[in-house]
């Protein structure tokens, strides 16, 4: 992967707040490092109090860093220029009531510099938010996920590179929080770089291609969805229908398999380096495979881990 | 146009269609226009110059009113933001702090100064209804105050940018207060013994803002000349403070994190 595919690049990032006036200082991010990379979606989790929206915020050039390096498409977070290409939908959003669907995406609009074409822009992102009916009323009068949905649209107005969410699906109900999933899947869809701050890890399942685990300001893990619960040793699941008596006894002897199911159709669970062989051997015999799948072990396990061995280190 | 300059009006713009909507102001204005009105009485109260007396209360009331509204909607204009977290969105975009700021502080001194034609309109009523003379001494009182107004927003902006609302009016009403007296205080350290007291009634005088020199409304209401160079040079003076207050302001703000 070449540098020009790290749309994010955290690096020793560390912020101080000073409680009250006194020179005493609390450190609530301990040399954070991660990197983003073009066209991915990056859920960015952990619990509350982890870190999480103090790193959005240093992002997003509201909070200033105490030391380390931030940079999102190779600018300093604390330029303003660039941010031509971000978008951030802050969480549990809030925006100047008074002013209609419509009237909220043109002001964002004026100040993102989305000059052109930019009330056709505005009717293109509420009709793609399915607010296109709401366009004219005040947003006092929206529900929660009309207003996520508004948010989304502003992220959205200039067109952005990168789009940064703070817990988008927090506070919202289910179909609410369907919604939102869909849009972020399309965004994903149209190639945009998506950086989510969430503690909402059946989502993260969903959405998300990488991710980092925050806890008590330090990363406890980075990876791939996956990466940590799915290696060599661990298990898969076979699904197979006329497996021989002959050879599930032979399996279990001699590899260990443990087999679940009944009557014609079963489970055969075998570690991956063992995979392949066990197929021919199941295809020999008349076996019929119905399907091959790892044994994921949950996301929340891998994020319960990795909190717990951050407070180990901690 | 630059965006700069494009985004400074979005931000103005929505300022005032925010404040307009504060019913805070119209009770203010509301009192305000009574208080013109009823110089009217006071003046039937005095058997000379009931026409002056007329006039030099209701250009107070507008000074006193102008100043009250500046100072009350000054001082949440920042904090509001940035308690509300529409802030948030604002700086996302390509607008520095220093736009945002500035966007916010034009925005009130333009609401204040719409406020200050209405309370005009109501002086010219009352001044035609009471055949009053009218002359443009008066206009250029009034413009006067109107520059006043956007010291003080700016003073209360500054303030705002770091104090809790209520702190910031504390600091605005204090500095206020002394901004009108410093002229006097200074007037009173040369008659001092002590060369200390002479000494920093001179410094206060040259370090803090004289209000009072933005207040013509004796020699608008007795029709006593208004001298060009002084009037001249307190426009000056009133921009240079607006300059100097928003200035500071800009660096505290670029400062703070926004938690």
């Amino acid at each position: 992967m070449n540098t020009g595919d790290v749309i994010v690049q955290v690096d020793g990032l560390v912020k101080d707040f000073r409680p009250g006036f006194g020179l005493r200082r609390k450190r609530v991010l301990h040399g954070i490092s991660f990197d983003v990379h073009r066209g991915e979606v990056f859920g960015f989790i952990g619990p509350n109090g982890a870190g999480k929206t103090t790193t959005l915020k240093v992002l997003m050039g509201l909070i200033r860093a105490s030391a380390g390096r931030a940079t999102i498409l190779g600018h300093d977070v604390r330029e303003t220029a660039f941010r031509h290409h971000v978008g951030f939908l802050p969480e549990s959003p809030y925006f100047y009531d008074f002013l209609t669907g419509r009237e909220i995406l043109r002001f964002y609009g004026k100040l993102a510099g989305a000059h052109d074409r930019r009330d056709r822009r505005v009717d293109e992102l509420l009709d793609w938010v399915g607010l296109s009916h709401a366009a004219g009323l005040r947003l006092r009068n929206y529900s929660k996920g009309m207003l996520q949905r508004i948010g989304i649209a502003q992220a959205l107005i200039h067109d952005p590179e990168v789009v940064f969410l703070d817990e988008p699906m927090t506070g919202l109900d289910p179909v609410g929080r369907k919604e939102i999933r869909d849009l972020i899947l399309r965004l994903h869809g149209e190639g945009k770089t998506i950086f989510m701050n969430t503690h909402i890890l059946s989502d993260v399942e969903v959405i998300c291609d990488r991710v980092a685990i925050i806890a008590k300001g330090r990363i406890v893990h980075q990876g791939a969805t996956l990466d940590g619960v799915v290696n060599r040793e661990q298990p898969f699941d076979i699904a197979v229908s006329g497996l021989d008596p002959e050879l599930a006894e032979a399996l279990q002897t001699e590899l260990g398999a443990v087999l679940h199911g009944r009557g014609e159709r079963v489970e055969v669970r075998v570690r991956e380096k063992e995979v392949d062989e066990v197929l021919q051997r199941i295809l020999a015999r008349g076996g019929r495979v119905r399907g091959v799948a790892p044994v994921r072990a949950a996301l929340e396990e891998l994020f319960l881990q990795a909190i717990e061995s951050g407070e180990k280190t901690s | 146009m630059s965006h700069h300059f494009r985004a400074i009006a979005a931000i103005a713009i929505n300022t005032v269609r925010d404040a307009v909507r504060n019913k805070v102001l119209y009770i203010l204005l509301f009192f305000a226009l009574l208080l013109i009105g009823t110089s009217f009485l006071l003046a039937t109260l005095s058997y000379v110059e009931r026409e002056r007396i007329l006039q030099d209360v209701a250009l107070a009331a507008i000074r006193l009113f102008g100043a009250a509204i500046a100072i009350f909607i000054g001082v949440g204009l920042v904090h509001r933001e940035i308690d509300r977290r529409t802030i948030y969105t604002i700086l996302s975009k390509p607008v520095s702090r220093v736009d945002f700021l500035v966007g916010k502080y034009l925005g009130l001194v333009a609401t204040l100064w719409m406020q200050l034609l209405v309370m005009a309109m109501g002086f010219v009523a009352v001044s035609w209804l009471t055949e009053a003379p009218l002359a443009a001494g008066h206009a250029i009182a009034l413009a006067m105050t109107g520059l006043e107004l956007a010291v003080l927003v700016a003073i209360a902006t500054l303030f705002s940018s770091f104090a809790t609302p209520f702190l910031a009016a504390c600091y605005s009403v204090g500095l206020y207060v002394v901004g009108h007296v410093t002229r006097d205080l200074r007037a009173l350290g040369a008659l001092a013994d002590s060369e200390g007291v002479t000494t920093l009634t001179v410094w206060l005088h040259r370090i803090l803002p004289d209000l009072a020199s933005f207040n013509w409304t004796i020699e608008a209401v007795h029709g006593l000349p208004l001298p060009p160079a002084e009037v001249g040079w307190a426009a000056v003076m009133g921009v240079g403070w607006c300059i100097a207050f928003l200035t500071v302001a800009a660096i505290v703000f670029d400062r703070r994190d926004f938690r």
